[in-house]
């Protein structure tokens, strides 16, 4: 309820702060929305947003793919750790943009390409996740699991898998948010359609309608996948948690 | 009577990180007959939890030998160590596939042991809804239901508040003359040990000082006087020994988690 009241506040203050700007510089949230439904109605928005999603969903698959193991082989081993922290702070500090023209550069202008650089800029932070994750795994579990004469795999799946699984999650949603970020900059930079392409095209033609017009679906689109698919799907697979009451 | 532990010249030392090096276990010979009750009494860090995780097979490096026959061993932690995620039910089921019991026995063995132990109505909540004492009592059903031959305890009911620690005691006892289960119960708490055992040893640095045989017949009640009597006896010896030998202040760093945090002042903990 309160989350309500506060998205319809935003909208107000927005609406109250776009009349200090003439509305092809500041447009209200009412001739934004138009905007927006007129882009929709022509059908146009959708190629784009398909396309966003395909390498945003690219993206943060390779990104769990590459980002995961790491994490876990840090986590396990001190001597990984030694060696590979370094890296992964290399890798968190490279800017997403450096990532973005290295990868058109080298493998072209391409959708591989693209995928390839969202991948690499958010893999680090999904290892940093990870890695805290599973240094905090309760070894006093896998002793008692041991004690009963549980197997290898059995360990990995039954007791480690669980409370590792928590954090994959957590960098699932958080790479999430990164990963719509850098999308867009490597739509902008290296690809002839998607959202970051569509802003960057009424960037070009000064339409700012539009720019927020996208900017809103955008938000729309990441919103709904936060409560309709993440939030679900976490409040089933966590269901053995207690509440915390504060 | 038939021994089902049988260890000889036990010895486990820890290095630690400055290069010294500390023993744990310093030559230790004991046999556990078959159906015993056997309790070790000791101060924190006297080396008792060390002996159980070699006997339970979680230390492997040591010298000297360590046998366990006579069957699976069942191991009960001074915490309760459920899986979270798991329901009452699906954690009796984790020991029971882990230690592959044959599924026609499981529906068996886990009603039977937690109608035991009072926990029927409960199989299906999960760890965090049920109390601290339920949560021990549960990991005692699952140590229980994989059948074992030898039941290990580590000072199982130590975090637990008297009242229950009680009930649970007797409770255990009911079960114990009722399966005459082996059963080496690690604990510094002197009453618990003369109220539950045949026989209990009493380690300190590493070492058995003392035995003891428990002369008072079963089944015993918790308030018997002479439950009271030998308690008083022991804790005397005891602290007697705790003065003449310094425990070292000085935790093996290599291996947390291993031994007990050293504590000098351990015996007063004796006191009840």
């Amino acid at each position: 309820m309160l989350k309500l009241i506060s998205m319809v506040a935003a909208v107000i203050v927005w609406g109250l702060l776009s009349l200090t700007l003439p509305p092809e510089i500041f447009p209200g949230p009412i001739e934004t929305a138009r905007t927006l439904w007129g882009e929709v109605a022509s059908g146009q928005v959708w190629t784009d947003l398909a396309m966003t999603m395909l390498r945003v969903v690219g993206g943060l698959v390779i990104a769990l793919i590459l980002g995961v193991p790491v994490g876990v082989l840090m986590g396990l081993s001190r001597r990984a750790e030694g060696v590979l922290d370094v890296w992964v702070m290399i890798g968190l500090t490279v800017p997403s943009l450096c990532y973005a023209i290295m990868a058109f550069m080298w493998f072209g202008l391409n959708e591989g390409a693209a995928i390839i650089a969202i991948a690499v800029t958010a893999a680090p932070s999904i290892t940093i996740n990870i890695w805290e994750g599973v240094k905090n795994v309760d070894t006093k579990l896998v002793a008692m699991a041991r004690v009963f004469e549980a197997s290898r795999p059995a360990i990995v799946r039954r007791v480690l898998m669980p409370q590792i699984f928590p954090y994959v999650m957590a960098s699932a949603r958080f790479g999430l948010g990164i990963i719509w970020k850098i999308t867009v900059l490597v739509e902008l930079i290296g690809r002839p359609n998607g959202v970051g392409f569509k802003l960057f095209y009424w960037y070009q033609l000064a339409d700012m309608r539009q720019v927020l017009a996208w900017t809103l679906l955008f938000t729309i689109i990441m919103l709904m996948i936060e409560l309709l698919i993440l939030k679900p799907i976490e409040r089933r697979i966590f269901a053995w948690r207690p509440q915390v009451a504060v | 009577m038939k021994s089902v532990i049988e260890v000889a010249s036990l010895r486990k030392t820890f290095k630690g990180r400055d290069g010294s090096s500390r023993a744990v276990l310093k030559d230790l010979d004991l046999q556990v007959g078959a159906g015993e009750f056997l309790c070790i009494l000791g101060p924190s860090g006297c080396g008792k939890s060390t002996l159980l995780n070699v006997l339970a097979g979680l230390d492997k490096v040591y010298e000297g030998r360590a046998s366990v026959s006579g069957g699976r061993v069942g191991y009960l932690f001074q915490e309760p160590r459920l899986l979270p995620w798991m329901t009452a039910e699906g954690n009796l089921d984790f020991a029971l596939d882990s230690c592959k019991v044959e599924p026609s026995r499981r529906g068996e063995l886990k009603s039977r042991y937690l109608a035991m132990t009072g926990l029927s109505e409960y199989r299906d909540y999960y760890p965090h809804q049920i109390s601290g004492g339920m949560a021990q009592r549960l990991a005692l059903v699952r140590a229980l239901c994989v059948e074992p031959g030898i039941l290990l305890m580590d000072e199982p009911f130590s975090g637990l508040d008297e009242i229950t620690a009680r009930r649970i005691r007797s409770d255990l006892l009911t079960i114990w003359e009722e399966t005459r289960k082996t059963i080496v119960f690690v604990t510094h708490n002197a009453y618990e040990a003369c109220f539950l055992a045949d026989r209990i040893l009493v380690m300190l640095g590493g070492a058995f000082r003392q035995e003891i045989r428990v002369p008072i017949a079963r089944p015993r009640s918790y308030d018997d006087p002479a439950v009271f009597e030998l308690s008083r006896n022991v804790i005397k010896a005891f602290g007697d020994e705790i003065d003449r030998e310094p425990v070292p202040s000085a935790i093996a760093a290599s291996e947390p988690g291993l031994v007990d945090d050293l504590d000098r002042h351990a015996a007063a903990r004796m006191n009840l």
